[in-house]
């Protein structure tokens, strides 16, 4: 499927394509997910909640069967170069993938209780865009892998930024509401932590975007990865201390 | 994650460089063999020659020491230089030559005399040893060099040949090395060993690289990714990349040389 000429050794190909083939269902059913946890959160749908909570395991068991043909093949088939590339981009991008389906399964159960709670205005609808970002990141990140694009891979990494920074937005937003009013407090943690997954969401797709430019070029990019988030550094987040 | 090498001239790390080709072209009457390889090979360093059949890679490692002078139709051109000197200069004797650049085959091919005369021919044809206790010595340490020496200690005076595939093999790389070559060729060392000898062959491999620039020519690609730190691929007599084995295997530059080692049809 994605490499130029076919293998003497047929089941080697056949193998090949059997693992990239589940990393990129495993690819859907995690975009997916996403799109449906945050749905889910925005429209108090707790029916959607469900799903995606009982969907997660089928993720996981794609994490499972994924480990272990990429253990066979590494044994069986001592890949080499591309070969060897595109196992090793494998076998990270599916502990990637299994993260987010975790992060997004934990968004889904959140949203239930948070319907048991005050409203914060505004804030769900922030979230499903973040998640739509990131989504978005997740799609681009899978298409670069099929079509060897090392430039799309380059994008969705620095895409990354514009994530972090809604982060820092909704961690100031949900800071105001609760020194406004400490009613605020249970709804505004629960919506920090689903901001929170979101953005290391985020993270989880720039891995695997590293990995596609690994699998393409054999290097990783080279330099820190943009980083925006700046809520554990910035004095600024922490309004109590002017206070004082 | 790997440098790769700009161009087949690599540039090369402060390690010495042992043998030096340039614009070699090797010929077998009108067949073109061997068409402009210029490599370095550096000391302490094993240098893994692959590809398909017939791609040269056996042909260039005879020019090393020689050997293709025994071929009347073979005429070698371009310069490959042993420490700087021209091993093709007329004055060069090719005896001496392969008393310092030792070579041991794909078959094992021990000498029909007793394990002892195996080691002992060529430190006495050169004179390296002056006295019987000498020779004894040099005996001792090739065959423990050799990874052999427990196995044979206390029956030196048996036939060679009557040893298992795997000893005769490790035997012959003894013999090799009882010259104190500075380079060692090996053509398919162990393509008639099981797993076990290829595995006791390997390690001796790594071992000798302590002292010897080693070079060996293998259809394993695996065995080319285990010993070498340096990797040569050959292609219809041209040298198409050279690099260090991780890049090669990892990242190859050109795409024949990854067709190659992946196993696709190139």
């Amino acid at each position: 499927m994605m490499n130029d000429g076919k293998h003497i050794a047929s089941a080697f190909d056949r193998d090949l394509e059997s693992v990239q083939a589940k990393i990129l269902k495993m690819g859907g059913l995690v975009e997916a997910s996403i799109k449906d946890s945050s749905s889910a959160l925005d429209n108090r749908d707790e029916e959607l909640a469900e799903k995606v909570r009982k969907g997660d395991a089928a993720i996981d068991a794609l994490d499972e069967q994924i480990n272990d043909e990429v253990a066979n093949l590494i044994a069986l088939r001592a890949p080499t170069a591309v070969d060897l590339r595109t196992v090793l981009a494998i076998m990270r991008m599916t502990s990637n993938l299994e993260r987010i389906g975790d992060l997004s399964k934990n968004m889904a159960k959140r949203s239930n209780v948070l319907g048991q709670l005050t409203q914060i205005e505004g804030a769900t609808g922030s979230v499903r865009r973040m998640a739509r970002a990131v989504e978005a990141m997740l799609k681009d990140a899978l298409d670069a892998f099929i079509q060897r694009d090392e430039d799309l891979a380059r994008d969705v990494i620095e895409r990354d930024r514009e994530v972090d920074e809604m982060y820092n937005t909704l961690f100031r937003e949900f800071l105001t509401f609760m020194l406004e009013d400490p009613r605020n407090i249970t709804a505004c943690m629960h919506l920090h932590f689903i901001a929170k997954n979101v953005e290391r969401m985020g993270d989880h797709v720039t891995s695997i975007a590293e990995q596609v430019l690994f699998y393409v070029t054999g290097d990783y990019p080279e330099g820190d990865r943009p980083k925006a988030d700046v809520t554990a550094t910035d004095r600024s987040f922490s309004p109590e201390s002017e206070l004082d | 994650m790997y440098d790769a090498p700009k161009s087949l001239e690599t540039t090369l790390d402060q390690k010495t460089i042992k043998i030096t080709a340039r614009d070699v072209q090797v010929y077998y009457g009108e067949n073109h063999a061997i068409k402009d390889v210029s490599v370095d090979i550096q000391a302490n360093t094993v240098t893994a020659f692959i590809g398909p059949s017939g791609c040269g890679k056996s042909t260039f490692l005879r020019c090393i020491n020689r050997m293709n002078d025994t071929i009347d139709i073979c005429r070698v051109e371009g310069s490959i230089q042993l420490d700087g000197e021209d091993i093709y200069d007329k004055r060069v004797d090719p005896v001496q030559l392969r008393a310092k650049v030792g070579m041991v085959f794909q078959k094992p091919n021990p000498f029909p005399k007793s394990i002892y005369d195996n080691i002992a021919y060529g430190p006495r044809i050169h004179g390296l040893a002056t006295s019987k206790a000498d020779l004894d010595d040099i005996v001792e340490k090739s065959l423990r060099r050799g990874a052999i020496w427990n196995e044979v200690k206390d029956r030196l005076h048996a036939p060679g040949t009557g040893l298992s595939g795997g000893q005769q093999q490790r035997l012959c790389i003894a013999r090799a090395i009882a010259t104190e070559p500075e380079v060692l060729l090996m053509d398919e060392p162990c393509s008639a060993l099981d797993p076990i000898a290829t595995a006791q062959v390997e390690e001796l491999i790594d071992e000798l690289r302590q002292q010897y620039s080693v070079v060996i020519v293998t259809h394993s690609m695996q065995q080319a990714a285990r010993v070498s730190q340096k990797t040569a691929f050959f292609h219809l007599g041209n040298l198409v990349e050279f690099g260090d084995t991780a890049q090669i295997f990892t990242n190859p530059e050109d795409s024949r040389t990854e067709s190659y080692i992946t196993g696709r049809i190139g």
